[in-house]
């Protein structure tokens, strides 16, 4: 049993119902919030283990309230919504959010994607390095810590696992279906969305230049490499 | 005619000046030769600037005669003794005639610059009433009568090539055929006909003629006939594109107003949906229900889809319909398109052998891939849902002349000639499955407007008791954007 603490954001009350009988008999701990203002106030107060955040709600929002959540903590963020364009999914994920789900969902699927977004990825690779000096970024994998010039740069945990999985390949093109797996869980394959604006983010906090990446390389049409460059 | 009667009047009336003159300085009051010359040439610069050309030199003629027969020795003949007489009798008649000359023509510029000046006026007045034009009644009616208006024309009429009409306006009707009017506006040519003091001319824009303007009345000139013409046009095409940009933004405003209320419509009903769905899946997860419980929660989770896929389609179509569908288009793999969607439908298809032969070496399709998505998993979906169980199901796809042809075949019974027209109508679906099997009649629809968007082509082809082909073909993509 998982005694993981889990808030869920919703300002409809049956589906707060819902998912507190379910998540509760599961064995999780388990609050609730009405909005984003009253969610926030409360990742605030105290320590929560995920977000399950719901995009259509009065007041500030789903989309602001992710951004919100995702300035001040690196807690993992669930989004849940009607909507299922691509454009939406890829607009809560730049949010911050590190999984999106369509309503109407089966609960297997939620649980399942709860418990991915709550393991960490194993350090796959017995050349995984702890710390990896690239020049200027220094990431530190068993502190956890990244520091662009001297300055601490925050990454997200799924970040910072996608970062980890790369670099502990380096020169090996990753497909996208094989990183969704290792760093989502194995019901992940199809949400190259997911990656490419992990990788965008990624890139904007450890490369020089993001629109000239030296480190994290796309392979069209197949996946991403970590290219290391050469100490000169 | 009235101009001849005038013109013949005023000639009598100056030959009666110049005898008035000869009897006043012969009987009245004598004078010499000189001052009569200087008098006839007074008149006939008067006549020259008071009534023209014809009037002045009829009278120098006389003026000549009568200054040779009365007061140039040898008097009473028209002989002359001396000389000098000569050279006074040609002096007078050059100067005669150069001063009717001049002063008409001076008069004529006169009178030229006063119609120009008239005519300024009025096209401008024409171009005002043109620009404060209102929407009561049709513009070209409005546009013929205040031609007709400013310019005191007896008769105007205006061809509308776009509505096939002609408006006429004025007194009374323009001696001018319709197929006159027709004519100038399709061949762009211009018709004088001075008997009936009328003329037609075509009206065009940017090189497009949209219509032609018959006027009678011989006060305006050619220019501002060109002018009149050229206001017309910038009138007409200023009403289209205004009438264009209401129009635009009516359909902007209630596609707006369509969509904002899809959106909330989608959300109230999906919103209950969404806690069915999850109690009904969270109970089935649970073991400890009956296994007649079980039967009756997977009705209630299956219906509950249902409904789900209903709402989507329906929300797809009308979106499609209010010209909503949205397409990213990039360079994508077939091949990957078709085993996604293969893998979605891998629960619905309860472990039903697809053969899939889609080649790695096709090229790359320029498409939007949420949307093709959704026509390969209609075609398989439809296939799964519409062939006996066990039936085999093929999905293949092949390059063919800069696209791409998916096909999707089956084994079941097939449609017959005369519904293969109709099953990509809306809410058609097969008369065999109408009652047995559940469906919106809405999918084929979507899948097809979606082909379409892509410039491509969706079709089936099919035998009743021999299966069915449904084909759609999308455009490769460009060369250089697959690099």
């Amino acid at each position: 049993m998982t005694s993981a603490k889990v808030l869920v954001v919703d300002d409809e009350p049956q589906i707060r119902r819902v998912m507190r009988t379910t998540l509760v008999t599961r064995g999780y701990v388990v609050g609730d919030a009405r909005n984003g203002e009253e969610a926030l106030e409360k990742i605030r107060a105290e320590r929560f283990d995920l977000v399950l955040l719901d995009m259509n709600m009065p007041g500030i929002g789903g989309m602001e309230t992710c951004r919100l959540i995702r300035s001040q903590s690196d807690i993992p963020i669930v989004v849940l919504s009607i909507r299922n364009a691509e454009k939406d999914k890829v607009e809560a994920l730049d949010a911050g959010a590190d999984d999106y789900v369509t309503k109407p969902f089966s609960m297997p699927e939620l649980l399942a994607r709860i418990r991915a977004a709550l393991r960490r990825a194993p350090l796959l690779g017995p050349g995984a390095p702890e710390v990896l000096n690239l020049g200027r970024t220094v990431i530190n994998f068993a502190t956890r810590r990244v520091t662009v010039d001297g300055a601490e740069v925050r990454l997200t945990p799924k970040e910072l696992d996608l970062l980890r999985y790369l670099a502990s390949n380096p020169e090996t093109v990753l497909a996208h279906a094989k990183l969704l797996q290792t760093v989502w869980g194995p019901d992940y394959g199809e949400e190259v969305e997911y990656l490419r604006v992990f990788m965008n983010q990624l890139r904007k906090k450890i490369e020089p230049d993001p629109s000239q990446p030296q480190y994290l390389l796309t392979e069209p049409w197949v996946g991403y490499r970590f290219h290391l460059p050469k100490k000169t | 005619m009235r101009s001849q009667v005038v013109k013949s009047v005023r000639i009598v009336g100056a030959l009666g000046l110049i005898g008035s003159i000869t009897f006043v300085y012969c009987r009245v009051a004598t004078v010499n030769s000189v001052t009569a010359a200087l008098t006839f040439l007074l008149a006939v610069l008067t006549l020259a600037t008071r009534w023209g050309l014809v009037e002045a030199l009829a009278a120098s003629v006389a003026g000549v005669l009568c200054f040779n027969f009365f007061f140039l020795p040898p008097i009473k003949t028209f002989t002359l003794a001396d000389p000098q007489n000569w050279i006074a009798l040609v002096a007078f008649v050059v100067t005669a005639v150069i001063v009717s000359h001049l002063s008409s023509s001076a008069r004529e510029q006169a009178l030229e610059s006063t119609r120009r000046q008239r005519e300024m006026e009025r096209l401008y007045t024409l171009s005002r009433n043109l620009l404060l034009l209102d929407g009561r009644g049709p513009l070209a009616q409005q546009i013929t009568y205040h031609i007709a208006q400013v310019f005191d024309l007896p008769g105007v009429a205006f061809f509308d090539r776009t509505h096939e009409r002609i408006h006429r306006a004025g007194p009374h009707d323009i001696p001018v055929e319709d197929s006159k009017l027709r004519d100038a506006a399709l061949q762009g040519t211009v018709f004088y006909d001075a008997a009936a003091n009328t003329a037609v001319m075509p009206i065009s824009l940017g090189g497009q003629p949209i219509g032609s303007l018959g006027l009678e009345g011989s006060q305006v000139s050619e220019t501002a006939l060109h002018a009149i013409a050229n206001l017309t046009a910038i009138t007409l095409e200023r009403a289209h594109a205004q009438d264009i940009a209401t129009r635009a933004e009516a359909a902007r405003q209630s596609e707006e107003l369509k969509s904002t209320m899809l959106d909330a419509m989608a959300h109230e009903f999906k919103t209950p949906l969404t806690p069915i769905k999850a109690a009904v899946t969270s109970m089935l997860t649970d073991d400890c229900s009956s296994p007649s419980h079980r039967e009756l929660l997977h009705i209630v989770d299956e219906e509950t889809d249902r409904l789900n896929t209903m709402l989507t389609e329906a929300i797809q179509m009308s979106r499609i319909e209010a010209g909503h569908l949205q397409l990213h288009r990039g360079p994508h793999s077939m091949r990957e398109l078709v085993h996604l969607q293969l893998q979605k439908l891998s629960e619905s298809s309860e472990g039903r052998a697809i053969a899939v032969d889609v080649p790695e070496s096709l090229p790359l399709v320029r498409v939007d891939p949420e949307s093709i998505g959704i026509v390969i998993g209609q075609l398989l979906s439809n296939a799964l849902r519409y062939t006996p169980p066990g039936s085999p199901i093929a999905v293949r796809a092949a390059a063919l002349e800069g696209k791409v042809v998916v096909r999707v075949e089956d084994c079941g019974p097939g449609i017959s000639e005369a519904e293969q027209h109709r099953i990509f109508e809306k809410f058609y679906r097969g008369k065999q499955h109408r009652a047995r099997l559940p469906g919106t009649g809405m999918g084929l629809t979507i899948a097809q407007e979606i082909v379409r968007a892509h410039q491509g082509t969706i079709w089936v082809e099919s035998q009743p008791g021999k299966g069915a082909k449904f084909s759609f073909t999308v455009p490769c993509a460009p060369k250089e954007s697959t690099s």
